[in-house]
């Protein structure tokens, strides 16, 4: 039999490995979350991805002021993809090296197509806020992925709806961004302009590319046409959106402006004002308006986000806030950080507690919305009414 | 400066530029910045070999990087291709690209050659964003892993940890490449038609052969950049026809200085690293690579080397 013996250092040192190792669970339980976001924060897009890294930061405030998720307190980290698909996966393997429980990320499509494979490589939750191309869902560059903004799809036929419904129109132009988004955007809304079964004819089609801001040939070839009603698909909503309306008004064309769901932020009357008085358009949020002016969690958003930000969100901010509340909501539910099982408890279910309601989630991690059509009354103070 | 150096040596220093990831702390993010100053390094390569020994600035080669892209992503989702036959398939389809463009450009020189590839850059870009054979503007989605096998050994993997000894041997391929063209008929030729093209015709050598053997021979490099940057990112679109990659190739073999073996390399090392680790945000980056790269021009055009020599001069001077 052999005998073991310790001396007295021996103990010494083993018991207070035992006790660091003791200690170990416990401190990483007391080591903060954190928060990987990665959105434009310079160039065209960047006034808007600032406002979604802003609004993800008030969000994680609010819940930190709550005790924070799984009792840990959360930290946001913000880097900048410059809205370029080769800067977007530096910034996500740099979020992998971070060791981020999850990324919200995405505000141009093809940035958000080539960081998905990288974080899914990494077993890092990815949820895209905001960027709308189909193949983001397709499960091939990431299996587990979620968004929260609305998609091409739900838009398109809502738009479809204004066209042929609302405004009765039968020549319909296209001033579409020539990329994943615009594409898709405006496939799908003819797609769904023949579902409805009206008679309409497509009289124009202008492509530019996402940083244009001179639209005026494009314009000239579109009055020629003569359309009732002109959809324009133009995610630069800093400054390709309102440069497209200034010169759309300048150019006197008739027909009317339909603005792509989701693309009159408040971005867009700074710089356009007047401009966009007429304009009609979708969205799934307003700050003020019904639903939201109910939901208890938005107006404690709206609340924290006027203090820090002296504006009230858009809904790129919105979006940002609800995806880390998804995110939060879902962790908590399944008492875990795990990519799989947090993602599993989103996707096909229903995230209660959120600035936008209790949010259900399609099977493949699309959010369901309900949208409102409105038309803007006074592009100066941005004042708008529901359509119905 | 290399030629200098024997080749032990230089066996030597690629040995250790291979540990660099693991000595700098082997952490995921350092693996993945050395693979990707390795591939971005190779793309610079194929527009050095035109810049350096043509001294004609190439707007197109883009082409040719996103042509290597292109042809892994596509075969390898579409008919699960393996690493070899997609990497032959990014050379065959770089060199007819190469050969019908060096064609049209045989008779250009300067300005308009610069124009004309650069036409020729922004039509193939427009190619790729509006035909949904390429995958049109979303591009090709779920490239899988890199699967690279010979005599039953092989690397696979799409991590960078996985993709960085491809990536170092790539650009040790390349480098060796660039060395031995240096000393080759073709590329004094080349330095001889560019320094003194009569000197040149006198001594029988076809200038417009040498331009299009050149051109021709600078694709595939590039290309097989773009093909291991495919399997890199898991994902090919049209933005390998942007700016951002024509600058920092360009950018990355003016800074150091024409003509040198390693400046390429040192070059996009500096820019990936800054943009890596001293990141002062997105408009803040491109100040700062447009200040130095002005500065360089305007101060030293010669790159960074030019500072050596003014050094050396006034050591030499004081001596």
């Amino acid at each position: 039999m052999t005998r073991i013996s310790f001396g007295r250092r021996r103990f010494a040192v083993g018991a207070a490995a035992g006790v660091a190792g003791l200690a170990m669970p416990a401190i990483a339980q007391n080591e903060p979350i954190k928060v990987g976001v990665i959105v434009p924060l310079s160039g065209p897009a960047g006034p808007n991805g600032q406002v979604v890294a802003g609004a993800v930061k008030v969000a994680a405030e609010l819940l930190n002021a709550k005790g924070g998720v799984l009792g840990r307190k959360l930290v946001v980290i913000a880097k900048d993809d410059e809205s370029t698909p080769a800067v977007g996966v530096t910034r996500a393997n740099e979020m992998v090296a971070e060791k981020v429980a999850v990324v919200i990320e995405g505000w141009n499509s093809p940035v958000t197509l080539a960081m998905q494979p990288v974080l899914a490589r990494a077993d890092i939750l990815d949820i895209t806020a905001v960027s709308k191309a189909d193949p983001i869902l397709s499960g091939q560059g990431n299996p587990m992925a979620v968004r929260i903004n609305s998609s091409n799809g739900q838009d398109g036929a809502v738009c479809a709806e204004i066209l042929l419904n609302k405004l009765g129109a039968k020549r319909i132009g296209f001033l579409t961004q020539n990329d994943a988004y615009g594409n898709g955007a405006q496939q799908v809304i003819e797609a769904e302009l023949a579902k409805i079964g009206k008679p309409w004819e497509k009289v124009v089609v202008e492509q530019f590319p996402f940083k244009q801001t001179d639209f005026r040939v494009s314009l000239a070839n579109v009055k020629q046409a003569k359309p009732d009603a002109v959809v324009a698909i133009n995610a630069a909503e800093s400054s390709g959106m309102p440069a497209l309306i200034q010169q759309y008004r300048q150019a006197g064309i008739e027909g009317t402006f339909v603005a792509a769901v989701g693309t009159i932020l408040p971005t867009v009357f700074r710089i356009a004002g007047e401009a966009t008085t007429g304009i009609v358009s979708a969205d799934i949020y307003f700050p003020d308006l019904p639903p939201f002016d109910k939901i208890k969690e938005n107006l404690e958003f709206v609340e924290a986000y006027r203090k820090a930000h002296n504006e009230a969100p858009d809904k790129g901010a919105a979006l940002g806030a609800a995806a880390l509340e998804v995110w939060a909501s879902a962790a908590a539910a399944a008492k875990s950080l795990d990519r799989k099982t947090v993602a599993g408890a989103i996707r096909g279910g229903k995230v209660p507690g959120t600035i936008l309601g209790d949010l259900s989630f399609a099977a493949n991690g699309q959010a369901q919305h309900k949208h409102t059509i409105f038309k803007v009354v006074d592009g100066k103070t941005a004042k708008i009414e529901a359509v119905t | 400066m290399m030629a200098r150096l024997s080749a032990p040596l230089a066996l030597a220093l690629a040995a250790l530029a291979y540990f660099i990831p693991a000595v700098s702390g082997g952490a995921p993010v350092v693996y993945a910045a050395c693979t990707t100053i390795a591939i971005l390094a190779v793309m610079a390569y194929g527009a050095d070999l035109i810049l350096s020994y043509l001294g004609e600035v190439s707007l197109g080669h883009t082409i040719f990087w996103a042509t290597g892209g292109y042809a892994a992503s596509m075969l390898a989702v579409n008919y699960g291709w393996n690493g070899w036959a997609t990497a032959a398939a990014a050379i065959v389809a770089a060199v007819v690209l190469a050969c019908v463009l060096g064609l049209v450009t045989l008779r250009t020189r300067e300005f308009v050659f610069s124009l004309v590839t650069y036409a020729a850059a922004v039509v193939a870009m427009e190619v790729a964003f509006n035909w949904s054979f390429l995958g049109g503007s979303d591009g090709i989605v779920g490239v899988p892993p890199l699967v690279l096998t010979i005599f039953g050994w092989g690397v696979s993997g799409a991590a960078n940890t996985d993709l960085w000894p491809i990536a170092w041997l790539l650009l040790m391929a390349t480098l060796l490449f660039i060395h031995r063209f240096r000393r080759s008929r073709l590329g004094t030729s080349a330095l001889m038609v560019q320094m003194n093209p009569d000197l040149a015709t006198a001594l029988g050598v076809d200038a417009r052969r040498v331009r299009l053997a050149v051109f021709v021979t600078s694709a595939p490099i590039s290309a097989l950049a773009g093909w291991l940057y495919a399997y890199q990112r898991a994902y090919v679109g049209p933005d390998m026809f942007e700016s951002y990659f024509l600058v920092l190739m360009l950018t990355a073999i003016v800074i150091i200085g024409r003509r040198l073996l390693l400046g390429p390399l040192i070059g996009t090392a500096l820019i990936i690293v800054q943009q890596t680790f001293f990141s002062i945000g997105g408009d803040g980056d491109k100040i700062i690579l447009g200040a130095v790269l002005a500065a360089i021009l305007l101060l030293w055009p010669k790159g960074l080397i030019g500072l050596w020599d003014v050094a050396a001069r006034r050591l030499r001077s004081s001596a």
